[in-house]
């Protein structure tokens, strides 16, 4: 049976470098059931009974405010199932700032559990002139006491051995930081609470429910209504008791704790009275600095931008191709059918759609690590919290925000650093509105079509630019909209006030960077990928049934059949045109002696051209086969479950300028938005190698015609088309990544509505507008 | 005589000690937990909203809201 120890400590102790340090790479990540906290577990490497280590989350105190912080107590407790029992915690402390380090130490021995306790960065701490006597402040705390560096992997050896030991060597001496007064209100709350059949409380949560005031174990602990008010009433006259007994809650947690953690430090630790100035303060006066710093921020973010916007770019097109090799693998192993269309348009195409967001994710999570592991992630925050609090928002919302300009999926995945809940999952249900990259091809294809390219104030291009232009700042407007309204509404509360510590800088160490971008790939692939592959055959199935490909197939298969005498006329034709183009310029510059070698070049010039217009002849039923696929196709595409659908939407559509192709490409477009490009191909009978710049595509849109011979396209459709969009929840990959993250199909289906309505309606009134004026 | 102000007033550079933390129990709590409590040692370092505190050996960055406030009582000399 292994061993299971938790890890916990406050933020920025460098618990990350520890856990890592003492595990490598043997770790298993998961989320917590029905909560957004990653659960996290590795084996520690090289001690003689196996152990597990369980790591929480980074927090100042063992007081639950929301589900998610009672995760940790109640690991810490052995009341999360899915961990069992824990046999021992390490508390990591960090050496330069025992005091306010201790309030959780304190707490965290009141569970009764055998403990370590670490004094981290104390290399840092001795240069800094804090001396602390290890031996004594064991003896007082009676646990073990070990001092690591862990960046520099110093301690960690005698960390092992005091963990190992650390069961048998049993709890320390409990703190007992409170007066008598509290522990005999906790005792008869216990006993008030077991006639709430809750008898199974153990007393740190009961004194917990006492002292945190609007805290979990108040509001939701107990789900029977009746016995829930009894509950609160008892806490409330206790609090009432213990104030008039001079206790005040919870103020006395934290006057009684650091007392004591004042009293066990004093004579035990001496710290330097004056704090000379660091580096890092010399760095904030630059990094922070309203005019340079903000400067140095907006220099950084077009790096990063541009990085996961361009850089990552060659990595997907490598992407595409490898999909498109084992597309054409398949192709060449399997005659045309329903499997072969299942395996291609299904399968490869489900794992290349999860597949071609990982370089961006990688790139994205590689900046992030890099910046928050060296400790500048939290300057970026304080320097955006000025604008974004203006929209309800925190500065920890603009880097999520900012990202999902590329994708709205790393974007999304980058919202963990954001504590307050409710700002978080504002920020993840305004993410997708950014115009990411993925909205490129229709903006470039409805621009590149309807926008004239005609000089603006000398500028050519500057019309196409502009309206681009637009369209990102329609999102940055809606986001910022739909924030505010979020705010003010579902996710009302008192904002509270933002406290976030900026911790030292360091160098950025390679382990914990490599580590978290290995970590958000893991997690996007097994837990995101899993259901965008899943609502890529689901969508494959529904434009590919009820049809009867049996005709398409067929004719699929002759072609196919045909292929190497195609490709031989198609090489013939080639070297005839080249032959002819030689022949013509020849002409063109009278490149002869005589008459006879004129005459002889004039004949095979016409010679040349009569095969020329026979090889064409001979490759027409070839294109005829391919454009009767082609439309097979389309017409079963308009037979499918989501033709069908689109046929069936057509009069919601209408108002919009629609036809209902337009509509079933954008119904078809719903998986995954770059889709339409392709999608319009395949409706218009073009097949699906069409891009945004194919011209064949370009002059089908212009030519569509309503039933009655009105063009269906013109400006105010283009517009229409854009401005949906731009708007519109058109990716499932990003509504699967909310889910991972949220934990809940609520919020996933909360932007799908309102994202589609916001762009219905936007759409609508475009349209509306633009056609009257 | 000890001079107290607001922690938002205080300018770059001034020290002081924290007299008083007002807000609703769960902030003041959350505001402890932090370090942020009576008696403790704090130093403007970049005034604004938010500001950056010096607490202790911790910088922590801040930006009240208008129910809660810290009361500063500063040093004279320092």
């Amino acid at each position: 049976m292994p061993l299971t120890v938790a890890i916990i400590g406050n933020p920025n102790t460098g618990k990350s470098t520890l856990f890592n340090a003492l595990t490598g790479l043997q770790v298993r990540v998961g989320n917590f059931p029905g909560v957004t906290v990653e659960k996290k577990i590795g084996r520690i490497k090289g001690t003689a009974q196996p152990i597990d280590l369980v790591d929480l989350p980074g927090t100042y105190s063992l007081s639950p405010r929301s589900l998610d912080e009672m995760v940790s107590v109640n690991v810490l407790l052995g009341r999360q199932t899915d961990v069992g029992k824990v046999d021992a915690v390490v508390c990591i402390l960090d050496a330069s700032n025992l005091e306010r380090n201790f309030y959780l130490a304190c707490q965290v021995l009141d569970l009764g559990l055998p403990t370590v306790i670490v004094l981290n960065m104390f290399d840092v701490a001795s240069t800094r002139g804090v001396r602390i006597d290890i031996p004594a402040l064991s003896k007082k705390l009676g646990v073990q006491v070990v001092a690591t560096s862990a960046h520099r992997k110093e301690g960690l050896d005698a960390l092992k051995a005091a963990i190992a030991s650390a069961v048998p060597n049993g709890p320390g001496t409990r703190p007992h930081p409170f007066p008598e007064t509290f522990y005999s209100e906790c005792h008869q709350l216990a006993s008030k609470l077991a006639g709430l059949c809750r008898s199974d409380a153990p007393s740190f949560l009961v004194e917990r429910a006492l002292l945190d005031v609007g805290g979990y174990l108040e509001t939701e602990w107990l789900d029977d209504d009746n016995a829930a008010e009894q509950w609160r009433t008892a806490l409330v006259e206790a609090r009432t008791r213990l104030k008039d007994a001079g206790c005040r809650v919870p103020a006395i947690e934290a006057k009684a704790r650091y007392a004591w953690a004042k009293q066990t430090l004093a004579e035990i630790t001496t710290i330097p009275s004056a704090r000379a100035e660091t580096l890092s303060d010399r760095m904030d006066r630059v990094l922070t600095h309203r005019f340079a710093g903000l400067l140095i921020f907006a220099v950084l973010m077009v790096v990063v931008f541009q990085a996961i916007f361009s850089w990552a770019e060659p990595l997907m097109g490598w992407c595409e191709a490898g999909q498109s090799a084992a597309s054409g693998f398949v192709a060449s192993q399997l005659p045309p059918g329903t499997l072969r269309s299942l395996l291609t348009d299904g399968v490869v195409a489900g794992v290349g759609g999860v597949l071609v967001f990982l370089p961006q994710i990688g790139m994205l999570f590689l900046f992030i690590a890099l910046l928050e592991d060296c400790g500048y992630l939290a300057r970026a925050a304080f320097l955006m919290d000025k604008v974004m609090s203006k929209f309800g928002l925190n500065g920890k919302s603009f880097v999520p925000l900012m990202t999902s300009h590329a994708c709205a999926i790393p974007g999304i995945m980058a919202t963990r650093v954001i504590e307050d809940r409710r700002a978080r999952l504002a920020t993840i249900l305004v993410a997708p509105l950014m115009s990411c990259s993925a909205r490129l091809p229709v903006y470039t294809l409805f621009i590149s079509l309807f926008v004239s390219d005609s000089p603006l104030l000398g500028l050519r291009g500057a019309r196409q630019g502009l309206t681009l232009f637009a369209m990102y700042a329609l999102g940055i407007t809606a986001a910022a909209l739909v924030a505010a309204v979020l705010r003010k509404t579902i996710f009302h509360s008192e904002t509270p006030p933002f406290v976030m510590e900026l911790p030292a800088y360091k160098w950025p160490s390679p382990w914990i960077v490599f580590s978290r971008v290995w970590d958000r790939m893991m997690a996007f692939v097994t837990r995101a990928g899993t259901l965008i592959f899943a609502a890529a055959i689901v969508v494959w199935a529904g434009s590919f049934f009820p049809g009867d490909h049996s005709q398409e197939f067929e004719k699929q298969r002759l072609i196919e059949a045909a292929e190497p005498i195609k490709s031989d006329l198609l090489l013939q034709e080639a070297r005839t045109v080249e032959a002819l183009d030689k022949l013509n310029q020849r002409i063109s510059h009278a490149a002869w002696e005589n008459a006879t070698e004129r005459d002889d070049i004039l004949k095979l010039t016409a010679s040349t051209q009569t095969e020329l217009a026979k090889l064409k002849a001979k490759l027409k039923p070839f294109e005829d086969a391919s454009d009767e696929v082609n439309h097979m196709r389309a017409s079963l595409v308009e037979q499918s479950f989501l033709g069908w659908l689109g046929h069936l939407i057509e009069p919601i559509v209408k108002p919009l300028g629609w036809d209902w192709k337009i509509g079933v490409g954008t119904l078809l477009s719903f998986p995954a938005r770059e889709l339409v490009v392709t999608n319009l191909g395949i409706i218009y009978g073009l097949g699906q190698d069409v891009d945004e710049s194919d011209q064949q595509l370009w002059s089908t849109i212009r030519e569509a015609k309503w039933p009655d011979g009105r063009p269906v396209y013109g400006v105010p459709v283009a517009l229409s088309i854009m401005v949906f969009f731009s708007l519109c929840a058109q990716c499932a990959a990003t509504l699967m990544t909310i889910r991972r993250e949220t934990n809940s199909w609520r919020w996933p289906l909360v932007t799908f509505s309102y994202m589609t309505s916001l762009a219905y309606l936007a759409a609508l009134v475009t349209y509306q507008v633009a056609i009257r004026i | 005589m000890e001079n107290i102000v607001p922690l938002e007033l205080m300018a770059a550079g001034e020290v002081g000690h924290v007299v008083q933390v007002d807000g609703s129990p769960e902030v003041v709590h959350r505001l402890a937990e932090m370090g942020l409590r009576e008696q403790v040692r704090v130093m403007m370092v970049q005034p604004g909203r938010p500001c950056i505190v010096a607490v202790g050996d911790h910088r922590l960055s801040l930006r009240m809201d208008e129910k809660a406030e810290i009361f500063v009582a500063l040093t004279m000399d320092a």
